[in-house]
């Protein structure tokens, strides 16, 4: 049972101009697994070293349970860590490894060695206590690094780009590895990466950051269809979302939003919102599956004349590279594998205006 | 990818090879072949096989000269100085490598300086220092300077090792609950143990062949170490050629032993400050 | 008083205790201050003291008497045994310093080339490096010995007997010689530093060179040498130091004589100070201060020539 209050955390480095974490705030509800998702250098590492105490706060403050632990020093604060390089003790057996926190903390052997070979069986490690981690595999070594964590069984579980370092289809399975044991185990955790898939399939909640601040706070799949701004909406999803020049036009009475020239009908909520706001200049986004070569039947389909630059078929699905007849602005589609376009050719390609985000081009931020 | 010569060209090579090695290693083959004779033998034909074998001199040599006295000077001697630098040293390039203070980069300026000190710039104001503390002419005084003088390059060694260590283990060791000396005895030893190893074996050569400051600072003859002793006996022994070389052999053999067991050990340590 | 306490913290290092890489303190205390107190006890002072005892007279019975820069006059301009002893030590240095690093390549190259049984090769080449002095000594004095040693039997053996000579006690052979037994026991240390070297050369660029239609002797003095300069010139001041202070195989084999011809400034420091009976450590200890400095010059006159001016990248 933990909830993880942060207030106003920053962090600012002795010599550094700019603060490298600015008044970031989020709570983390019991039992919740929330990931921070950002670029690297966007201070989210910073950000959880802190939650961890091995970083000292410049201002703001971290709880636990509502009690302030901002000098309460790192073995106090009931929290485990998995990191990114798994800081495995390389001179000790996994055996040891798994013991080495328990020992500190005065349980006694009988209850760490029940503790140790629970986790080793949960993990599938049993047969592996005595190797040292150099005798082990990528992803065994991974499942030492949880094991450690479980073993504690702290408040809190912190996870610092755990994944990163095996390869593409071990990353898949260990995922869902991980958040099975983790809804198993059901302790509060907060999980770093910059990964936006792992963010998508693994997160309760995603807390995206860019340059040290929080952009934006949700569930996956809301932040996904609601990107807060341009930088959300490229960041989340791949390929990431095009962006188009695009102007607000009064048209018999109805707002509607011209991309190169072509008006885009906007959905009726959309147009109730943006009435006082017409001809303005706006950033149109449109994710690559959202474009299609023929539009769904039912939907209101606008067609784009545009020019093939290139062809990615992928197998499942083919990606085109493409640029609009009337602006020259370049996008990407992402449509059905049984295509016959070939780069060169001019086509018009579909898309449903009620699948267009509207941007702010001097804020970025989302409108409506 | 390593150039691979024409058959016709390696034969010069090997050549070569054999003339070196003839040349780096018979002296010693030689020394060998010596202190199995006595001086008649020697002095009747110098390059004459050892027959009979006179293993006796070794006894001999070990029992009438003080040979073990300085032979377990040199042990006493070496064994706590570098115990003492290795320990020393390592929580110093620990500290140097861990922690963020303000004066570190003076301080390890101000050790890693020492790695430019000649020993002569040291010795007679050693030999005053010394005489001043009543450690002149004893084995204590030695070790002290030996540690003094052999930090520089421990740490230097050593730091460059433990800054490698990614600070991922101390956060967790921290994590774990261990205090900043456990994390030094618990993680930075154990793991830092290759380097460690390779300062041990570095200074173990070279203070086991130590001569400068062990000329100066001892004078009893129950004090010398090795190499004093090998000289004193080498002057008292002047003619007896024979006797000379088998005393060179005790010198020599243990060295030849571990080497033959730790090659790649001792050229490592050896090297270890040469190799970017 | 918070501002002061702050400030306080630090400087001390004392930052709360939730910094991963702050120490207070008492634990910074706790691990240098044993380094520290040796070092300055027993290195740091020696030298200032032997700086402060180079403008001294010191005499028996601790008469410790101001000269100032009156005993550099001295050796500078009145002491032709110091003069004798820097002519020999520079040559000494010179060629000691060229011969063993570029036979070190030498052989280096030799195994890189992939010599017979290259690997146990290189464990006998280096053996002379961890023999003692005194081995090395003695060793190379029978080596040299007129009578029955190896350098004369071997010259009778090949017909060049009329060039048998007493090596060590002939003023012009003495210095050559004693070089010679040095750089036999350090030419090992080179070979294997330039050996690493030379394995962690990019194979592709070798490989290059080759494609390039470089020979074997076009890709040493193009290719292997020119990106081993880093080491080189590492070696060169390495073993430069090294022979500016030669002492012990030189008190071994010769003690300086005959006639001065092997006299080093350091063997010349050691006669002075503890063997002549002036009981004077003032002046022995100007010279070591001298060739001190003198020595910090070469070597950064060295690293400036030498050393290039950016790194290459492979």
């Amino acid at each position: 049972m933990a909830v993880i209050t942060v207030e106003r955390l920053s962090k600012r480095y002795e010599g550094g101009s700019a603060p490298a974490v600015k008044e970031v705030s989020f709570t983390v509800a019991d039992r919740e697994f929330m990931v921070l998702l950002g670029p690297s250098g966007c201070g989210k590492s910073t950000v959880l070293r802190m939650i961890a105490g091995l970083e000292p706060i410049t201002a703001g403050t971290v709880s636990i349970d509502g009690r302030v632990v901002n000098d309460v020093p790192a073995k106090a604060r009931d929290i485990a860590m998995v990191f990114q390089s798994y800081a495995l003790y390389p001179h000790m057996s996994v055996h040891d490894n798994l013991a080495f926190g328990l020992r500190r903390r005065g349980v006694d052997k009988a209850e760490i060695d029940r503790r140790v070979r629970a986790a080793a069986a949960k993990l599938g490690l049993s047969e592996f206590l005595q190797r040292k981690p150099h005798a082990l595999s990528g992803g065994q070594r991974q499942r030492v690094a949880l094991g450690r964590a479980i073993v504690r069984d702290p408040k809190v579980f912190l996870f610092d780009e755990p994944l990163s370092n095996l390869d593409a289809a071990l990353r898949v399975s260990t995922r869902n590895e991980l958040i099975k044991q983790q809804r198993e185990i059901g302790t509060t955790s907060i999980y770093v990466t910059h990964d936006q898939v792992e963010a998508m399939t693994m997160g309760d909640r995603i807390c995206i950051m860019n340059l040290g601040e929080v952009v934006q706070i949700g569930r996956p799949l809301e932040v996904y269809r609601n990107p807060a701004n341009t930088f959300v909406a490229r960041f989340l999803g791949n390929p990431p979302m095009n962006l188009l020049k695009a102007r607000l036009e009064a048209r018999d009475g109805r707002t509607v939003a011209t991309v190169a020239g072509v008006a885009v009908e906007l959905p009726a909520r959309m147009t109730a919102a943006l009435a006082s706001q017409s001809d303005r200049a706006v950033i149109a986004g449109l994710r690559p599956e959202d474009i299609y070569e023929v539009p769904p039947s039912g939907t209101s389909a606008t067609r784009l004349p545009v020019r093939v630059v290139a062809v990615e078929p992928l197998g499942a699905e083919t990606l085109l590279a493409l640029t609009l007849e009337g602006s020259g602005e370049e996008l990407v589609a992402r449509i059905g594998r049984d295509t016959a376009l070939r780069s060169g050719d001019r086509a018009e390609v579909a898309l449903d205006g009620a699948q267009v985000h509207l941007f702010d081009p001097a804020t970025t931020r989302a409108i409506v | 990818m390593q150039p691979r010569l024409a058959p016709l060209r390696r034969v010069p090579l090997a050549a070569f090879a054999l003339f070196y090695t003839i040349v780096s290693g018979g002296p010693f083959l030689w020394v060998a072949v010596m202190s199995l004779r006595t001086t008649a033998e020697i002095f009747k034909n110098p390059y004459g096989p050892p027959s009979p074998a006179h293993w006796e001199k070794f006894t001999d040599a070990w029992d009438k000269s003080n040979y073990h006295t300085y032979f377990w000077n040199s042990v006493v001697v070496v064994t706590i100085a570098v115990v003492l630098v290795t320990v020393i040293g390592a929580m110093a390039a620990h500290c140097l490598a861990r922690y963020r203070f303000r004066g570190s980069r003076l301080v390890r300026f101000l050790i890693l300086s020492g790695l430019v000190l000649p020993p002569q710039l040291l010795i007679l104001a050693l030999f005053q220092i010394l005489l001043d503390i009543h450690l002149y002419n004893t084995l204590t005084g030695l070790i002290v300077v030996y540690v003094a003088t052999h930090i520089a390059m421990t740490v230097y060694i050593l730091e460059g090792f433990f800054a490698q260590i990614p600070q991922d283990l101390f956060d967790a060791a921290k994590m774990d609950g261990y205090s900043d000396l456990e994390i030094f005895w618990r993680i930075t030893m154990p793991v830092g143990a290759p380097a460690i190893f390779t300062t041990v074996t570095l200074n173990f050569i070279i203070l086991w062949n130590e001569f400068l400051f062990a000329v100066v600072l001892l004078t009893d003859d129950d004090k010398r170490t090795l190499p004093l002793g090998i000289m004193h006996f080498m002057g008292s022994h002047q003619l007896d050629v024979g006797m000379v070389a088998t005393g060179l052999m005790i010198a020599i053999v243990p060295v030849l032993l571990i080497y033959g067991f730790f090659s790649e050990t001792m050229i490592k340590g050896m090297t270890a400050g040469a190799v970017r | 008083m918070s501002g002061l306490s702050r400030r306080l913290r630090g400087i001390l290092g004392n930052a709360a205790a939730t910094d991963a890489r702050a120490a207070s303190l008492g634990l910074l205390l706790m691990f240098l201050a044993p380094a520290l107190l040796f070092y300055a006890g027993f290195a740091v002072y020696p030298v200032l003291r032997t700086f402060y005892n180079s403008f001294h007279a010191i005499r028996p019975q601790g008469v410790v008497e101001f000269v100032g820069i009156g005993n550099f006059r001295s050796i500078l301009f009145a002491d032709p045994t110091f003069w004798k002893a820097v002519g020999n030590t520079a040559l000494f240095t010179v060629i000691a310093t060229l011969v063993d690093v570029f036979g070190g390549l030498l052989l280096a190259l030799c195994l890189f080339a992939r010599a017979p049984s290259a690997g146990l090769l290189r464990v006998i080449w280096f053996t002379p490096v961890l023999m003692s002095y005194v081995v090395v000594g003695v060793i190379w004095v029978w080596i040299y010995d007129y009578d029955w040693g190896l350098a004369n039997a071997i010259l009778h053996w090949i017909g060049l007997g009329a060039y048998e000579q007493s090596w060590l006690g002939h003023p012009s052979t003495a210095l050559w010689s004693v070089m010679g037994a040095h750089i036999w026991k350090w030419l090992g240390f080179n070979m294997i530093v330039f050996l690493a070297a030379l394995y962690a050369l990019p194979g592709e660029v070798l490989g290059a060179a080759e494609l390039d239609n470089c020979g074997w002797v076009a890709k040493l003095f193009y290719i292997i040498i020119p990106m081993l300069r880093a080491t080189i010139v590492n070696l060169l001041v390495l073993s430069f130091i090294g022979k500016m202070m030669v002492f012990d195989l030189v008190w071994i084999m010769t003690g300086g004589g005959p006639l001065w011809s092997t006299e080093t400034v350091s063997t010349y420091v050691y006669k002075r100070a503890f063997d002549w009976n002036t009981f004077d450590l003032g002046y022995p200890s100007a010279i070591a201060v001298l060739w001190f400095v003198i020595i910090l010059a070469f070597i950064a006159i060295m690293t400036r020539l030498l050393r290039q001016r950016d790194r290459l990248e492979f």
